[in-house]
C-alpha cells in the first residue's frame, strides 16, 4: 500500500506511540469526522480516508517497522508553511449564532529563493483561443500579438499547444516541446475568426492536449481566453473541470470585452484553482497573458489544496482566496484547490464559519485544516501539513481586537459583498435594494478615496434605478475591480 | 445581532464589518460617519465654540480662523483689506494669490490659481468669487462671480470641492 504522508501527524500523534495511543487517536478522529455527523463537509469525508489509511497502515508491525526506519531519508528538503490565524482566540457564548473568520497561509520555503535562480519550472501549457465572430479585428490581432509572445519567453524544453474554437475546436498546434519557434507564430498567424463560441468544445481538445505530456513534474496548465457566452454547456464544462482538476491540471479563463458570463468563467477557474480575469480592452490582452506565463515558470509548489473539516456543530460558509489573484473559492470539494505557489508568495485564504448558540463554556477543538501540495524541488514531491485550531468559549465578552491582517481583508472583501449583495438583490427583481446597495457602495468607496470606482457605481445605481438592469460593463468593473482592491495598497502600479 | 452605529443595520454576530454600509461595526455606540468628522471636532480649536456664531458682525480686533476639513492646524487670518485664495502655479504669470492652497490638495479638489476673495469691510466680511472655474459655494449656495456676499461666524465655504469654515475671533460682541 502507499502512503502519502506521513500517518503520525495524520493521527497527531509521536512516532514512539503505543498501540493503544494509536487506536485511541484513531477514535478521537473518527468520532469527530463520521460521515454520519458531517453530512454536509466534504473536508470531514477526505480527512476521514486519510486518517483511516494512517491508522491501517500503522496497525500493521511490518509497515510501521519500515516507515519508522525510512522516516529519516524521507525528510523533505524544502517545505511549505501552513500558519492559520482565527479572528477570534476567544469567543463570548451567545444565544445567538455567530460567525468566526480563519485566515489560512501557505508559505513557501525561505530557504527555496536560493534554488529559484537554477531551477526554473516547466511547463506544460495549454493556450484555448476563441476564434468566434466576435473576436474578428483588433481581439484576434492582440491575440495573436500575445501568442507571438509567449512562444518567445517559453524554453525549449517547455510544452506547449495552441487549440482554437467556436462552435467546434481545432488544435492548431499540437502538444510538444517549443523547438522551431517561427513556424509556431506562423500557425498562430493564420488563424481567423468566424462561428459562434462553444466552450466545451475547446477546453475537452485543450484538455486533451494537455494530457498527452502530463506529468507531476510539470506545470500542467491551460488558459482559456474568450468573449462570449456559451451556452447548455456549462455543466459539461464545469464536469470536465474538475476531473482535470484531479489529474493535476489547473485552468485559468480569461474574459474579453462585456459578453462572456462571468460566473460561469469564475467557477471554471475556481474547480481548478486557477484564476478568472476580466480584460476590458483589446489592448490589455497581451499584458495579461504574458503576466501570466511569467508566473507559471516561478512556481515552487504545484497543485497546492487546502481541506477544512469544522467540528460537526460548526459551519464552514465560504471561502475566498485573497492572494494572489483573489478569487471566490468553491466549497463544496474535499479538497478545495488553489492553483499553485510561487517562490516568495504567500497563497491565503478567509474562511467564514458559523459557530451555534448557546456553545458550551471552555477551551473546544474548532476545525482542523491541513494544506497538501507538490514541491517540484524535492524528489518526494508530496508535503502535507496539518493545523488543528482550537479555541476558548467564555462567559464575559473578550473585546478581543482580531488581527489586523483579518480586519483589512474583511474591511475591503466586504466591499466586494456589497456589489455581490446588490447584484442579487438585481436578479431577485428588488430594484430599490439593489439602487441603495450600490449607492452605500459608492458612498463607502468614496470615504476610502476610491474616486473613479466610486463614480462608477454611483453610476451603476441610477441606470438600475432608471433601467431595472446593470451595464455589462459596469457589472464587470466593480465585480472584479472590487476583488482587484484585495491585491494590495499598491495597486496603482498593476493598473493600466 | 449587533446593530451598525452608522446605518442601524442589523448584522450577525461576529461580523466586523457592516455588511450593508460597509463600515467597521466597533463596540461604540456613538461612532459618528467618517464623512461628518470635522476637524474642528478633534482638534484644539476655540471652545467653547465662540458666542459670536451667526453673527456678521466683524470689528477692528477681530481676526478669522479659517478651518480646513482633513487639515491639521487652522488658519489664522488678518486681513488689512484684501485677502484672495488659490492654488499656486508658477508657470502662470496671472496675479498670484495671497493664500495658497495647495497644501490642502488644492489641485485635486478643483482650486483655481485665483479662486476668491475674502474683503475688510468697515465691519463686515464680504466673499467674492472671482470667476473660478468650479465656483464658490456659500453655506451650499453657489456664489455669482464678482458679486460679493456678507460672510457670517460659522458659515461654509466650499471652493471646488475644498471645504472650509471660517469663524471669527476676538469682536467685541465675544
Amino acid at each position: 500500500m502507499r502512503l502519502e504522508f506521513d500517518p503520525y501527524s495524520e493521527l497527531g500523534i509521536a512516532s514512539s506511540a503505543s498501540l493503544e495511543d494509536i487506536k485511541a487517536a484513531y477514535r478521537r478522529a473518527a468520532r469527530r469526522l463520521h460521515p454520519d455527523q458531517n453530512r454536509n463537509s466534504p473536508g470531514a469525508a477526505v480527512q476521514m480516508q486519510e486518517i483511516t489509511a494512517a491508522y491501517e497502515f500503522l496497525l500493521d508491525e511490518a509497515n510501521r517497522r519500515t516507515f519508522d526506519t525510512t522516516r529519516i531519508e524521507q525528510q523533505p528538503e524544502y517545505v511549505f508553511q501552513f500558519r492559520v490565524t482565527s479572528s477570534k482566540r476567544a469567543v463570548t457564548r451567545l444565544n445567538e449564532p455567530q460567525v468566526i473568520y480563519m485566515l489560512a497561509e501557505v508559505i513557501p520555503d525561505i530557504r527555496a529563493s536560493e534554488i529559484q535562480e537554477q531551477r526554473d519550472s516547466r511547463l506544460n501549457l495549454t493556450l484555448v483561443l476563441d476564434r468566434s465572430n466576435s473576436m474578428n479585428g483588433v481581439r484576434l490581432d492582440k491575440v495573436k500579438v500575445a501568442a507571438h509572445q509567449i512562444i518567445d519567453q517559453l524554453k525549449d524544453d517547455d510544452v506547449f499547444s495552441v487549440v482554437v474554437f467556436n462552435d467546434r475546436a481545432e488544435v492548431i498546434i499540437p502538444a510538444g516541446t517549443v523547438k522551431d519557434r517561427s513556424s509556431l507564430k506562423a500557425r498562430v498567424s493564420m488563424m481567423g475568426a468566424g462561428g459562434g463560441t462553444e466552450i466545451y468544445e475547446g477546453l475537452a481538445s485543450g484538455v486533451e492536449q494537455t494530457r498527452k505530456f502530463l506529468a507531476p513534474r510539470l506545470v500542467n496548465h491551460i488558459i482559456m481566453l474568450t468573449d462570449g457566452h456559451t451556452y447548455g454547456d456549462q455543466e459539461r464544462t464545469i464536469n470536465l473541470a474538475r476531473a482535470s482538476a484531479s489529474e493535476g491540471i489547473v485552468i485559468s479563463a480569461m474574459g474579453l470585452g462585456q459578453e462572456w458570463n462571468d460566473k460561469f468563467l469564475d467557477e471554471l477557474a475556481a474547480a481548478t484553482g486557477g484564476t478568472s480575469t476580466y480584460i476590458n480592452s483589446a489592448g490589455s490582452v497581451v499584458r495579461f497573458l504574458n503576466d501570466h506565463v511569467r508566473g507559471l515558470s516561478n512556481v515552487f509548489a504545484e497543485r497546492v489544496a487546502v481541506s477544512v473539516a469544522p467540528e460537526s456543530d460548526i459551519k464552514l460558509e465560504s471561502a475566498f482566496r485573497l492572494a494572489p489573484n483573489p478569487q471566490p473559492l468553491v466549497i463544496d470539494q474535499g479538497y478545495i484547490p488553489l492553483g499553485n505557489l510561487q517562490f516568495n508568495r504567500t497563497i491565503s485564504v478567509l474562511f467564514q464559519f458559523e459557530m451555534p448558540a448557546e456553545l458550551a463554556l471552555g477551551f473546544r477543538p474548532a476545525a482542523r485544516l491541513s494544506a497538501t501540495g507538490d514541491i517540484m524541488a524535492n524528489k518526494q514531491q508530496k508535503y502535507k501539513v496539518i493545523n488543528d485550531m482550537s479555541l476558548e468559549v467564555t462567559e464575559q465578552s473578550t473585546n478581543e481586537e482580531p488581527p489586523t491582517s483579518i480586519l483589512e481583508a474583511l474591511a475591503k472583501l466586504t466591499l466586494y459583498h456589497m456589489q455581490e449583495n446588490a447584484q442579487a438583490a438585481l436578479e431577485r427583481g428588488d430594484i430599490q435594494e439593489a439602487t441603495r446597495r450600490l449607492e452605500n457602495l459608492a458612498t463607502r468607496l468614496f470615504e476610502l478615496g476610491e474616486g473613479e470606482l466610486a463614480q462608477q457605481a454611483q453610476a451603476e445605481a441610477q441606470q438600475v434605478a432608471f433601467t431595472s438592469s446593470l451595464t455589462d460593463k459596469g457589472r464587470k468593473t466593480l465585480k472584479y475591480q472590487t476583488r482587484f482592491l484585495l491585491s494590495g495598497p499598491n495597486k496603482e502600479n498593476d493598473s493600466e | 445581532m449587533k446593530q451598525c452605529p452608522y446605518c442601524t443595520h442589523p448584522n450577525r454576530e461576529g461580523y466586523f464589518f457592516c455588511e450593508e454600509c460597509g463600515r467597521r461595526l466597533s463596540g461604540d455606540a456613538t461612532a459618528t460617519l467618517p464623512t461628518r468628522t470635522f476637524v474642528f471636532a478633534t482638534k484644539d480649536l476655540p471652545k467653547p465654540l465662540p458666542a459670536t456664531w451667526g453673527t456678521s458682525n466683524f470689528d477692528i480686533n477681530s481676526t478669522i480662523v479659517m478651518v480646513i476639513r482633513d487639515a491639521d492646524q487652522p488658519l489664522h487670518l488678518n486681513p488689512v483689506q484684501e485677502v484672495s485664495f488659490g492654488r499656486l502655479d508658477s508657470s502662470s504669470s496671472e496675479r498670484k494669490p495671497d493664500i495658497d492652497l495647495t497644501p490642502f490638495g488644492a489641485l485635486e479638489k478643483g482650486v483655481s490659481r485665483l479662486h476668491c476673495a475674502i474683503h475688510r469691510e468697515e465691519l463686515t466680511l464680504t466673499i467674492v468669487d472671482l470667476g473660478s472655474s468650479n465656483g464658490t459655494h456659500l453655506n451650499g449656495q453657489r456664489l455669482t462671480p464678482e458679486v460679493p456676499r456678507v460672510l457670517r461666524d460659522g458659515d461654509e465655504i466650499q471652493l471646488g470641492k475644498l471645504v472650509t469654515h471660517i469663524y471669527f475671533k476676538g469682536s467685541t460682541s465675544d
